[in-house]
């Protein structure tokens, strides 16, 4: 699904080179205009819409991995995922779940794929967010993604890379996720939960993620949704029984 | 002991994979046993997207990642080998040699309409509202001080 039509070797170079110097602020306004899913939201192109509320729809994909490949779409256009603010993100991939029921039941699919692609090298086709979900079967050669086991070193690199930028975003002290500790010592549970209620206090993330569940609660207890979502607590696990389901 | 921990609370843990589809791979995990993605309680699906975005932003930031992706492998249909709910997100680089594109399956227009017909039909859920925090708006993009940051580089590099 290509909105640009072709262009004359000429005309690329003009747009390239216009796209280079524009603003962030431009960028984002040109892409916008540009975007077919945009113009799908307004209704100005047709589509068979499944679902829809103020923030996002459901539509049929077009060019479907399989029959009833759908995508979720926000309203708002936003290019790539972490231009998405949190309580969006948190939506979008409820209706990905729902769809993802929907489709297992009334289509009696194998299972579905949940499929998000950042960037052109990605796979990423057109400039506006989306959730994918794609029914699967066995054999169906839809993201054949092979695993493969990682050298041991190299697993550290990116732990040791990576790890500070997300305590960074998570709003996480550094003192608070002891990695080494948790290896050398058996967590006991109590420490622990001090541990994570401490951190609650010192980080506004955490508060944010609270605010958030408490407002869906409350939508949900005032649509009466009756999903059979387990309703108890959320026991502890042990990580043995996590680490268990790797080996 | 799980190993290769890069976050942990009460409902989640974060790991770096060490089987996996390219090396850099990280998984959010919730604690509890849910073994498909239907069976996850909607406050931990929630949060588990929400560390998955904060997890593709800290790989584009950390790994100098071109793109990410991220995905759920949800039945056995779909390839699902462990047992246990997990979102993965993938690190990308160009020509990195993984294929995610698709083969746009040629459908009949009737057979799109009974696939549209079956889901709308199947599809008898309220609408759903979110309150928005009242600071939350599209996140802008800055440059950051090392010149373009990778937001922009990526919106430049979109299709």
């Amino acid at each position: 699904m290509q909105p640009q039509q072709q262009l004359t070797e000429e005309q690329q170079k003009q747009l390239e080179e216009k796209i280079k110097n524009m603003s962030p602020e431009e960028l984002q306004e040109f892409q916008k205009q540009q975007c077919i899913f945009c113009q799908i939201i307004a209704g100005k192109i047709p589509s068979k819409k499944v679902y829809e509320d103020e923030t996002c729809i459901t539509i049929l994909d077009v060019n479907p991995a399989a029959k009833g490949h759908v995508l979720v779409i926000p309203k708002e256009h936003y290019a790539i995922m972490p231009q998405i603010p949190d309580t969006e993100i948190g939506h979008l991939f409820r209706i990905a779940q729902k769809m993802s029921q929907v489709i297992l039941k009334s289509l009696q699919s194998g299972g579905t794929s949940i499929f998000v692609a950042n960037g052109l090298a990605a796979g990423q086709r057109v400039q506006h967010f989306m959730i994918h979900i794609i029914p699967r079967k066995d054999g169906d050669q839809v993201l054949d993604l092979k695993d493969k086991v990682i050298d041991k070193e190299l697993v550290h690199k990116v732990q040791s890379a990576v790890e500070n930028k997300l305590n960074e975003h998570l709003g996480v002290k550094k003192e608070v996720v002891d990695v080494e500790k948790h290896k050398l010592e058996p967590v006991k549970k109590s420490s622990q939960k001090k541990k994570s209620q401490s951190e609650e206090k010192d980080t506004p993330e955490k508060d944010l993620l609270d605010t958030e569940e408490d407002e869906i609660e409350e939508a949900e207890e005032a649509e009466g949704d009756t999903s059979e979502e387990p309703k108890e607590k959320y026991g502890d696990v042990g990580l043995d029984d996590i680490a268990n389901l790797f080996k | 002991m799980k190993k290769n921990l890069l976050y942990e609370d009460d409902n989640i843990v974060v790991v770096v994979r060490d089987i996996a589809v390219t090396p850099g791979q990280i998984s959010v995990i919730p604690k509890q046993h849910f073994t498909i993605l239907e069976q996850v309680p909607t406050e931990i699906l929630t949060k588990c997207a929400i560390v998955a975005n904060k997890v593709s932003m800290s790989v584009f930031e950390s790994l100098g990642s071109h793109g990410t992706n991220i995905i759920v492998k949800n039945g056995t249909g779909a390839g699902q080998t462990i047992p246990h709910f997990s979102l993965d997100i993938i690190p990308r680089q160009e020509n990195d040699g993984i294929n995610t594109q698709w083969k746009s399956k040629q459908l009949m227009e009737d057979e799109m309409d009974m696939a549209f017909s079956t889901l709308k039909d199947a599809v008898d859920m309220p609408i759903i509202t979110v309150k928005k925090l009242p600071d939350e708006g599209p996140k802008k993009i800055k440059d950051g001080e090392w010149g373009e940051n990778y937001m922009l580089k990526s919106l430049r590099r979109l299709p």
